[in-house]
């Protein structure tokens, strides 16, 4: 695996290389936008890791310029605040995820490997519409609320966020509770069957759905459950 | 001219005029009336009526020396003269008053009439002459408890017009703009510096947390280090939050009870002990702001008492969300202190909880930025209530 580290503080870059060497990664640094273009036209690295202020050209002028970029390895951003509006500016302008400094080098490392493992599996790491509509309900993908059909914001939690995500890209097909499982794994927290279950009631209760007839999500007997319902950007 | 005008516009001048032109109204009012009443309108003329030398409607009664210069116009001759008790007298009516003397008593009615003109017009004068001095002590006064907030929440400085009132009113005008304006100049560098240098120091903190991985360090020596690194990253956010600008997000109708819900389930998650009950309610507020506050209130609770109920409560018309622990609350004498910036109960400052002193600050800026209230209490079984009341 190879990782592209570009951070204008050259302790930060060292460290980090050494950090992510220790994991058997490829790494290779950057201290500003000029380098990581020479290293970019050497080798197409797996993943990058960008931070957000830097001199000159910074994170966010380099985070479009690798938009227009075929091929673009998924980016993680490195950003000062760790706010939700830091989250909106970040993923809204093309980041496929971000991390506040000071992170814990564990959960960058995670984070960076489930980049990587989603951007191996299918095309595009993230989907670009922020929201989306199904049924008489939009999905905002990134303050992670519903809007409900008399313009309510009904909140979600992480896992039911994760639920959610999973259930739209995938819609009209039975999803096990395995499948489930690994599709809304997150660093830091333990999912199971009974958290999956737990999200889905809640899920339920939050869109209306009654567990003994719901019209969203349905349970198939044996198998797991069904996102019911036609999914349409907005 | 017309500055050299308004710089002669004082209060004392003002009053001054009102009260010569109120008590000279009040006589030529008072006067004609009581004459139509003695007399009829056409009546042969006996005289001017009898002045009251001493009016007794207070202080702005000029007449204590008898020579009256604001009486009506018939009496404005040397008749009235403060030496007036013989020659001229005799010239005049016999029931025309002459100082020391009282005046000879009016038939009841007369008396009444002119009591009770000379009540309203100077009256009038009063409540016209007190508009001068109240309306701008009363603007002073919003603007400068407007002050406080404006300053705290990053908002303008309220300003007064310096080209309306007295000449006191617009010095005293132009003196609070100055003051306000240096308040919040300074306001804003002191939170601009407090923010430039909590930013920076986010560098070192990744670099020394990045070295605790890399570097040989005792296990044990680095978890320690790792703790702290961990609080001082609080203390930075903290600080951030408080001296940002605000954001102003376009409040939003928001399901209270499902955003309440997500944040007790995301806190669940990481398995701490928390729970939700409550119907739904919908306010309007700014999500972003009102899980800020939820996060919080919570995160006190766990720190504090390390247990949280949250509860979402209708009753008439009002929506509150509350969040209770069963903790050891907090003093009475220290539930408004605690709000305060960098404020903690007495002797909580230590590692173990491990607080910034600003959670609490925050939830009431931010609680009141949604036009709502937060309220709190000790529980009478023990423990910490806050409401936020919409």
């Amino acid at each position: 695996m190879h990782c592209l580290v570009v951070d204008d503080d050259a302790e930060i870059r060292t460290s980090l290389t050494t950090y992510l060497q220790g994991f058997g990664w490829q790494v290779s640094a950057a201290a500003d936008g000029q380098v990581m273009r020479q290293l970019l036209a050497q080798a197409r690295p797996d993943v990058i890791v960008l931070d957000l202020m830097l001199p000159g050209e910074d994170g966010l002028a380099l985070l479009r310029w690798l938009g227009t970029q075929a091929d673009a390895p998924p980016v993680l951003m490195l950003t000062a605040r760790g706010d939700t509006m830091s989250r909106v500016v970040g993923l809204e302008l093309g980041a496929d995820d971000y991390l506040a400094k000071p992170f814990e080098p564990r959960e960058l490392v995670a984070r960076l490997q489930a980049l990587v493992r989603r951007s191996n599996k299918g095309a595009s790491v993230q989907d670009d519409t922020r929201l989306l509509r199904f049924g008489r309900w939009r999905f905002d993908r990134l303050t992670r609320q519903l809007i409900s059909p008399d313009e309510v914001g009904v909140a979600l939690s992480s896992a039911e966020f994760r639920l959610l995500a999973a259930f739209v890209q995938r819609p009209g097909r039975v999803l096990s509770r395995d499948q489930l499982i690994e599709l809304t794994r997150a660093p830091g927290v333990e999912v199971n069957d009974r958290s999956i279950d737990l999200a889905v009631s809640r899920l339920r209760a939050k869109l209306g759905d009654t567990a003994r007839e719901p019209s969203v999500i349905r349970t198939v007997r044996g198998e797991g459950y069904l996102f019911d319902a036609e999914v349409a950007p907005c | 001219m017309l500055k050299r005008l308004k710089s002669w516009d004082g209060l004392g001048l003002r009053l001054f005029l009102l009260m010569w032109a109120a008590l000279a109204l009040s006589h030529l009012a008072a006067w004609s009336l009581v004459l139509q009443a003695m007399h009829g309108p056409s009546a042969a003329r006996p005289g001017p009526p009898p002045l009251h030398a001493e009016g007794g409607f207070g202080p702005g009664a000029p007449s204590h020396d008898g020579f009256d210069s604001a009486g009506p116009p018939p009496m404005r001759t040397s008749a009235a003269g403060p030496s007036g008790g013989g020659g001229p007298g005799a010239a005049m009516p016999r029931h025309m008053p002459t100082f020391p003397s009282l005046p000879p008593s009016l038939p009841l009615t007369s008396s009444l009439i002119d009591y009770g003109v000379r009540l309203v017009v100077i009256a009038l004068a009063a409540w016209w002459g007190s508009r001068w001095l109240a309306g701008p002590v009363r603007r002073l006064v919003s603007a400068a408890r407007e002050l406080t907030p404006a300053l705290a929440q990053g908002r303008p400085a309220p300003t007064l017009s310096e080209d309306d009132g007295t000449r006191e009113v617009r010095e005293a005008a132009s003196v609070f703009n100055r003051m306000a304006a240096e308040l919040s100049g300074q306001f804003e560098e002191r939170g601009l510096m407090i923010a430039a240098i909590s930013h920076d120091l986010r560098t070192p903190l990744t670099r020394m947390r990045l070295r605790l991985e890399t570097g040989e360090v005792e296990a044990k020596v680095r978890e320690r280090c790792i703790e702290d690194l961990r609080e001082m990253n609080r203390l930075v956010e903290s600080v951030i939050e408080v001296f940002r600008p605000a954001e102003v997000a376009e409040p939003q109708r928001v399901d209270l009870s499902a955003l309440a819900q997500s944040a007790v389930d995301d806190l669940a998650e990481t398995g701490a002990n928390v729970s939700f009950a409550g119907p739904p309610a919908v306010v309007r507020a700014d999500p972003v702001a009102l899980r800020r506050v939820v996060d919080n209130l919570v995160g006190n609770a766990l720190r504090y008492a390390g247990n949280a109920r949250v509860r979402v409560e209708l009753s008439a018309g009002v929506t509150r969300l509350v969040v209770e622990d069963d903790g050891p609350g907090i003093p009475e004498a220290e539930l408004e202190r605690v709000r305060q910036p960098f404020r903690r109960v007495e002797g909580s400052r230590n590692r173990d909880t491990g607080g910034t002193g600003l959670g609490l600050y925050i939830a009431q800026q931010l609680v009141r930025r949604q036009g709502a209230a937060l309220v709190l209490s000790n529980r009478s079984e023990g423990g910490l209530r806050a409401e936020v009341v919409f």
